[in-house]
Order: structure tokens, then sequence, then C-alpha cells
């Protein structure tokens, strides 16, 4: 038998990578530009229900990607993309060259078809333009992933133990508790991306995960409540927690335990009614995150306001056209800020992008002004922007997209005990659970795990199934306190593109007041 | 794509190995080839673009062991799988990972035997759209983008706009989407099968999204089918069609509101709510929206709604108008036949409900990609189909509404406070019309209302079911719900986004 597929096979793809991208491409006459990523992920997953042990597996997966720019009169894309296996190593080269060959066929063929358009459609031809990409330098460079217990080396019979014993705590925490599921994941991804440019770049990432999920069934009522917790770091976050200045994560028995205990809770409290007017709302940091995903996050990546998710996940409120745009207008209280930044710690973490961009900070809203999108190369060519290493996909397979890195609400000053104590009558938005949000992210409704009446600045009567809907602009202008609690959260699923492509994201923000339309159980 | 005849060989040669393994009570062996090819399309008038965005394949091939191990007086289920290695190496490494990884779980039984029914579909794939070219990927993906620009083109209410000075480009024309061929090769074989499954299958999409943006008009096309040679980039046209028609769009106010919904909300009303809340897992947990309510009214008596792999044979129907059957695998099956508090969880014994349990939605889908090697089995709808009792047309339907809204596509819809309450939401983003004295008045502008209800309350609310129903792909969605135009009483509607007015 060959030698078992591990990441340590970026090791040896490294220096032959680019060397083989540039001569492949030098002999298709028309490439104009090509990039290839390689990914190796070695990944554990185990998992719990009531008690007992329901799954356990081990999986190393490696995957190619390729992308052409190529063209005679005009410069069109072509993509490939192969899930490739320790059988594949022996002819990897023939293959990855095989690869080049179908996304530059793809490019060749759809630049003749673009170039046939633009001659036949004379008006509505003029904006098949040629692809073009914004400069960057083209770094070289290895990021070496960090976790104090190796994702690798970690057992999985520790990792079944572990999990099914938190289970087990739940099943007998309370006989109200009717159902739970527990899980984890342990990984770590190595990626290489070379270019035709020069650019070599070898990262690694090492990412866990908790998840919990428990149904409480009591005279009352009921309620499922599901959240997860994780870091990119080793197997130490399921077992000890993450203490750091903006990520507090609980161990995973504790973590579950609290929403054993919440759902409990829940499960017994009154169910929350519709308010039919805005009322006083304070959110906690961890509603914020997916608010900050969602309202935030996504309306500020580029591809969306180019139009380019219409048909998937959607538009963005912020951009009609080029030249109509909220860039530079006030859309929110002065009190708000918000910013996307990839070196902030957390599932959102990394140093340089899927096309080889060094990831910077991106302002978004400063002092309630917009100011810009995350972006890639292609889309910041169309804006005329420097590109800000925002472009990045599920798997090395798989097309990258505009994706936000960790996007979030900047701290504010005040305290959120003063915050909340200055409320007479209104309502504390506690723990984020499920959102909808309108195409163009121009309203929202998003759940809440737990909504309290605050009445003279008190927190009192807990209310269950309900949480807040409001249209974006004018929740966000009326921000009248922005906390100093800053923290981070992460974001087990996101989806975009088209095939969908589920990724972990980081988010957060501080503790925020506003005015908002409570939305109970219908 | 690997020959069907090697997957098969893999498997047969796999098995015969595990077989051998002294520890072994079980084992099955799944061998796949996976391909997803796609022409993703984004043409915008007013901002440069490339027309076909990205034109691109992804593919997987690979195998998976679930073996059944006897150790220690105890039964261990364990899976394993090994990515691109069909070799007897291959087969070792996913024998021995499953091995490795295998659990005590007191829920498991049995690895699925044979069900006794008889295969139908043979051969009934498209040899064409399993060996696409790429410059056939490319074409599909073009005859989309043309044929929506020739329908933009010729038609007369844009041009009495792109008058003067504007030009038609600058009413900010799109036209986003995709065409997609889903290929799928894979073998079976299993100790406790007869011998060797094979199966091949194609699934072609379109789903095209165009919007008149100055007008914020927007319309869909879509089309489904297994055949290549049956899509010829109609979408973009209807798609392109139905964004003129949806121009000069008006806001709906607060209310509850007669609704008639198209085949896309349906659709995707059973993709997020229905269906998940019909398998026999969330049930099993309880977080279905009909816990304990199988053999009851859950619906107005007018609706069945099944489930039904072979389309062929009506084999695997399950009318569920009265819940009279689930979504099912083997394993969610045997552990709700053996659970205690199953009368609790499905509203009746199990054993004498047999039937509703019947495992026919064993898949190893991987949302909206295919049959994957690398995943676990679970339950996945196939074709689902949404009927009514009565034969009716839309003009049936409107006919009965003297001032409704006829909603043709819903975004992000979810059951905002879990499964189990029923409550969903979502906003109304496109091919929707004001009903005035039983006809399509002035088309909703999208993105200014948002449905806020529940789906015990529509499904007993529903009134009348057209005849005609379309096939429609979700997004990320496996199956294929063969959905029609439903009327509902009442659906509870808000106005909103009333700023983006003033922008």
């Amino acid at each position: 038998m060959t030698r078992a597929l591990t990441t340590d096979l970026i090791e040896s793809l490294t220096p032959r990578a680019a060397d083989l991208l540039a001569d492949v491409a030098r002999r298709h006459k028309l490439s104009k530009y090509a990039d290839m990523r390689i990914e190796i992920v070695q990944e554990k997953r185990v998992g719990a229900e009531n008690g007992a042990e329901k799954f356990s597996r081990e999986d190393c997966r490696f995957a190619v990607g390729i992308r052409v720019l190529a063209g005679d009169k005009t410069v069109a894309p072509g993509y490939f993309g192969q899930t490739f296996g320790k059988g594949d190593m022996a002819g990897l080269t023939t293959k990855l060259v095989t690869g080049f060959k179908h996304a530059y066929d793809r490019a060749i063929a759809n630049s003749e078809e673009k170039l046939m358009a633009r001659s036949k459609f004379k008006d509505l031809g003029a904006a098949l333009s040629d692809t073009k990409l914004a400069q960057t330098e083209a770094h070289k460079d290895k990021v070496k992933a960090e976790y104090a217990m190796d994702p690798r080396t970690v057992g999985i019979d520790e990792m079944l133990r572990y999990v099914t014993d938190v289970s087990r705590s739940l099943e007998h925490m309370d006989e109200q508790v009717k159902y739970n599921s527990v899980s984890a994941v342990t990984l770590l991804a190595r990626e290489l991306f070379a270019s035709t440019e020069g650019a070599c770049i070898d990262q690694s990432f090492a990412l866990t995960q908790g998840s919990t999920y428990v149904v409480a069934i009591t005279e009352s009522g009921d309620q499922e409540l599901s959240d997860s917790m994780g870091h990119q770091r080793g197997w130490e976050v399921v077992t000890e927690g993450v203490v750091e200045e903006y990520i507090r994560n609980l161990d995973l028995h504790t973590f579950s335990a609290n929403l054993a205990r919440d759902a409990v809770k829940l499960a017994n409290s009154p169910p929350l009614r519709s308010s039919q007017k805005d009322v006083v709302v304070v959110s906690d940091p961890h509603f914020n995150t997916l608010k900050a995903h969602e309202i935030i996050g996504h309306p500020t990546e580029l591809d969306r306001a180019l139009k380019m998710e219409t048909a998937y996940a959607g538009r963005s409120w912020l951009l009609r056209s080029l030249h109509d745009t909220q860039l530079g207008k006030q859309i929110a209280s002065p009190l708000v800020n918000a910013y996307s930044d990839p070196s902030l710690p957390g599932f959102g973490h990394y140093k340089y992008d899927h096309e080889g961009t060094q990831g910077r900070k991106v302002m978004h809203i400063e002092k309630g002004i917009f100011k810009g999108f995350m972006n890639s190369r292609q889309t910041a060519a169309v804006l005329g922007v420097p590109p800000n290493g925002s472009y990045m996909a599920t798997s090395a397979g798989l097309v990258p997209l505009v994706r936000m890195s960790t996007t979030v609400f900047g701290a504010g000053t005040r305290s959120p005990e003063e915050i909340i104590r200055e409320v007479d009558k209104g309502y504390y938005i506690v723990g984020h659970r499920i959102p909808s949000i309108a195409e163009s992210r121009e309203n929202f409704r998003i759940s809440a795990q737990k909504v309290y009446e605050i009445h003279q600045g008190q927190i009192g009567q807990l209310y269950r199934g309900g949480g807040i809907m409001a249209d974006t602009k004018d929740y966000l202008m009326r921000v009248d306190a922005v906390g100093r609690d800053f923290r981070l959260y992460p974001i087990p699923t996101c989806g975009k593109g088209q095939p969908m492509q589920s990724r972990r994201l980081g988010n957060g923000g501080p503790t925020m007041r506003s005015r908002a339309r409570l939305a109970g159980l219908e | 794509m690997i020959s069907l005849a090697t997957l098969k060989e893999t498997a047969e040669a796999g098995l015969r190995y595990i077989k051998r393994q002294k520890d072994v009570r079980e084992a099955e062996i799944f061998v796949a080839d996976n391909a997803t090819l796609s022409s993703r399309l984004n043409y915008t008038s007013h901002i440069p673009c490339n027309g076909v965005e990205e034109p691109k394949s992804t593919e997987s091939y690979g195998l998976s062991v679930r073996a059944v191990f006897f150790h220690l007086k105890e039964q261990r289920i364990g899976m394993g799988s090994e990515p691109g290695n069909l070799s007897l190496d291959g087969v070792k490494a996913a024998f021995e990972k499953a091995r490795r990884t295998s659990v005590h779980d007191p829920d498991f039984r049995m690895l699925p035997g044979p069900s006794g029914e008889k295969r139908v579909l043979m051969k009934y794939h498209d040899p064409l759209s399993m060996e696409l070219k790429d410059q056939h990927l490319v074409h599909a993906g073009w005859q989309v983008i043309t044929q929506a620009l020739s329908e933009f083109e010729g038609a007369p209410a844009l041009k009495a706009l792109g008058r003067g000075k504007m030009k038609l480009r600058d009413l900010g024309l799109v036209i986003s989407g995709d065409v997609t061929v889903l290929q799928e090769r894979m073998a079976i074989a299993s100790t406790r099968l007869g011998k060797v499954q094979t199966d091949e299958s194609t699934l072609l999409s379109s789903y095209v999204t165009a919007m008149v943006e100055r007008e914020d008009a927007k319309g869909t096309g879509f089309g489904c089918a297994t055949y290549l040679n049956k899509l010829k980039g109609e979408a973009g046209a209807e798609a392109a069609r139905n964004a003129v028609a949806a121009m000069r769009g008006v806001r709906v106010d607060d209310g509850e509101y007669p609704v008639i919904l198209g085949p896309q909300p349906v659709t995707d009303l059973m993709n997020n709510l229905i269906l998940p809340s019909l398998s026999a897992d969330a049930f099993y947990d309880r977080s279905s929206a009909f816990h304990g309510q199988l053999s009851r009214q859950i619906a107005s008596d007018l609706v069945t709604l099944y489930d039904h792999g072979a389309v062929q044979g009506y084999m695997g129907s399950k009318g569920i108008t009265v819940l009279v059957g689930l979504l099912s695998n083997f394993y969610q099956t045997e552990r709700l036949l053996s659970d205690p508090d199953a009368k609790e969880k499905l509203g009746v014994t199990p054993e004498e409900h047999r039937n509703a349990l019947a495992p026919r939605n064993g898949f190893r889908t991987s949302s909206g990609g295919g049959r994957r090697f690398d995943v676990s089995p679970s339950i996945s709808p196939t074709n689902v189909f949404f009927k009514g009792r009565d034969e009716k047309t839309l003009e049936d339907l409107l006919r009965e509404v003297e001032l409704g809204v006829y909603v043709g596509r819903i975004w992000y819809t979810y059951p905002i406070n879990g499964l189990r309450a029923g409550d969903f939401t979502c906003t109304v983003v496109g091919d929707s019309f004001l009903i005035k004295n039983g006809k399509l008045a002035e088309p909703v502008r999208a993105n200014t209302v948002r449905i806020n209800d529940n789906i015990h309350r529509l499904l007993q609310s529903i009134t009348g079911v057209t005849r005609k129903a379309r096939g429609t792909v979700g997004w990320a969605a496996d199956e294929v719900v063969y959905a029609p135009e439903i009327a509902v009483s009442r659906l509870k509607l808000s106005k909103i986004a009333g700023y983006m007015d003033g922008l």
C-alpha cells in the first residue's frame, strides 16, 4: 500500500504546483491567467443522542479547483473542480493537466459565445465585457495552524466518549428534556494556492466545533433549541472552552447543560405575542452576531451588490447601479460602526483569501455612514477599487464567492447594564435562533433564544417563541445605545452560491438598543 | 465518468473481501461517481459582466463501507469512506476506518434488506447528458442568456421605456441563474441484498431570474428535465417575459388576504417545512410540526401529497391528507418500531401502521449534489406530488377571489420558531399580482411584502388546487416537487421596506 493521504502532501506539491501551472498555461496560447487551489482536510466527527453513541467518522478530503481566464478577442472564465483520493496520487500531474484543459476549453467556448452575443445584441450586448482582475501582490507565504490538541492525533474514541458523556448528562438532567443530540468535529485543513502571476501560498487552519440540540416538552409548552460553539483551534476548544479577549466559549459540557436548562425554562414560559407597533429592544451580543451576519455581512458582499446572486442568495439594497449606491450616505445612527476583519479570531479568520489576496479589514459603516463592500479581484475591478481579500470557497473543488470573513458591529462605550436600566418599557432579546431576511437585505425577521420583558429598567418575564422584525435602515438609524461588551461567536452554516456552498463564518458585536416590532408565535 | 461496470466490479470485489473478515456480521459497500456541471449566469445590462459567469464542474468518486461488527458481545456499526480509490486498497482503507470508528448504537438493528418490492426503473438516464462536452455546457448557458435578451429586446413595454436618451440597457436588465446537469452513477452490494444493484441517472435543471431593476420588477423561469434536448433556453425567455409583466408593481397593505400560491411557493414550503416535518427522524426527535398526528387530518381534505421514487409504477406513493405515511429510511423505521414512546410520537401504534413507515427514502444525498459515496444514508424525498381532489384551473381558483394576492415566488422561507411550532415567514420577491374581481390585476412590487403565518393554518385553509403542476427544484434541494397552484382562504401579509421608495 502507498503512503496514507494526509495534509503533509501539500508540502511535496508546493514546489512544483506553480511551475506546473505556469508550464501548462504557456502551452495554451489564449490563456491569460490561471490559478489552482489544492486542499487536503483531515477531519473527525462524532455524535451522540439521548446518551447513546450515534456516529463517528474519520475522513480525509483532497480537492482541486482550477480557474482559467482565456480568449482571443474577448476574455472569459472557465472552471474545473474535482475531489481526488490516494488512488489518484500516481497520475496526479496528468489529472491536473486534464482539469486545466477542461477549464481552458470552457473559457474559450465561453469567450466565443460572448463575442457572438455581443455582436448580435448591439445595445444590450455592450455590457458583455472582458473578464478583468484587479491588481494584487503575488504572495509567497506559509501560514501555520494554531492548536494545542492536534485534530489529527486526538483519538476518535476519546471524542466519542466525550460527546456521549455530555449527551448522557443532558438525558439525566431533567425529565422535561425529551431529546438531545450532541456532536463535535475537529479538523485540520491545508490549502495551497498557486497562480500564473507567481503566487504560492500554503495556508493551514485548525477548526473545532461542538453542537447541541435539545427538545424540552412540559405541560405548558415545548421548546427546541440548538446552538454551536467553536474556534479555529484544536480539540481543546470542546474540552476546555476558550477564554480570549473577544471569545468566551464554555466547554461543551457546560455549554450544552446551559442550553438544556434554557429549553426547559422556555418550555415553562408563556408564548411571546407580536406587537402591532415598534417597541424598544435591547439585543445581546449573541443575537447581534446573527444580525450582523444578515444585515451587514451579506449586503456588503460585492458579488451580491453586483447582482451575481440575484437568483440565489439575493442582491443588496446598498447598490442599485454603479452610479446609484449608498456609498458615503448615512444608513445608520452615528453610534453604529460595522466592519469585516479576517484578522479577528474565530471561524472567519484567515490571512489570504482563495485567490491569494491578503485579507484586510473592510469598514462598512463608520459613524453611520456607508463606506464599502467586501470584494474579489474580479468584482473589485468592476467597481474600480483595490481588492480586499474576501473571496472564499467551502472546498477547493468549488468556485469561490465573495464571503464575509468576520463581520461585526463595532464596540461602543456603554455598559450593557446601563443600556437596560435606561429602558422604562421594552424587551431584552437574548441569543439568536433562525433568520428570515428580505432578498436585498432591506428587512429582517430573526427569532431569539429568549425574550425578556424590561420594566422600569429591570429584566422581568421570560417569553418563548419570539424575536424581532424590522426594516434594516430604520432599525440601524434608530440605534441609540451601543455597549462595550464586544463578543465574537461562530456561525456554523451559511449558504451561498450554486451549487450551494455551506461555510462556517465568524460574526459578533456588542449589546445594542433600537426599536423594532416584536414577532411572536403565530 | 467512471463506467457502471467498474463501479459494479468494485462493489462485488469489495464485498467479497469484507465477508472474509472474521468479526463482520453484516456489510454494505456503496461505490459512486457523481458530477455536477453547471453554467452559472450573470448578465447585467448596466454593469460590466460575463453573461455566462461560471462554466464549471465538480466531480467526486469513491466508495464507502458500512459494516456491523461483533465485538466483546456488543454489536457495533461503523462507516468509512475512501475518495478516488476504487482498488482493493481503497476498500481495505474504508473498511479499516469503519472498524476503527464503529459505535455501539442501541437503536441500530441491522443493515437494510430487500423490501420485496420489484424494481421498475432501469436505464432511464440520458446518455447524452452523461457525456456532456465542455462546449455543450457553455452553450446551454448562452442559450438561456440569448433567449432572455431577445425577449427583452422585443418587449413593447420596454421599448416604450427605452425611448429618447434612455436606452434599454439603462433599465437595469438582469439575468441570473444557471443550467445544471447532475450526473450520478452508483453500485451497492450488501450481505443482505441478493446481488449488486446499480443505477445511473441524470437530472437537468435551469433556474433563471430576470429583472427590470429600475422598475423593481422580477420574473422567474425554470425548466427541469431528464433529457438534454428538452432544455433549449426557454427558461430565460420565460423569466424575461415575467419580469416585464411585473413592471409598475404596487404595494400591498398589512392584512389577511385570500392568496393563491404558485408552484415555487408551494415547493419552498414543501422543502423547508412540510417535507422535513414528514420525515420519520423528525417524529423520533419530536421536532415535527405533525408530532402525534399520524392518521389525523392535518390538511384540507382537498389535498393529497405523496412521494414517489419510481414514477412508472407508483409503488412509493403515500397519501398524507390524513397523515397516513412518513418519509423514512430503514434505520429510522426500525428504531421507531422499537421505540417505547412511538405511540406518543406518532399518535398511533406503529405496529398497526407498518406500511406508513415503509423505508423507501434512504438516500445518500448532499444538498442538491446527488448521491455521494461519502455521505451517510439519511431520509430524502424523491418526486413529490401535491394533488387536489378536484380538477381545477388557475382561472377557477381566481374566480373565487374578489380581492386577494397571487404569490408566484417567495424567499428565505423558514420555520422561524422551530419546525415543531409550524410558524413560518418569508418575503414575496417576484411573479406576484393582486387579484381583483376574479382576475389577475396589478403586479405586486418585489420585496415589499412579508408573509408571517403558520403551516397548520395554511394546510387547513386550502380551498382549491390546480390540476396542472410543474416540476420544480428548490435551491440546494435534492427532491423535485410537482407543484400545482393552490388557493388559501387567508394568509397574513405585512408590508415592508417602505424606506426603499425614498432612496
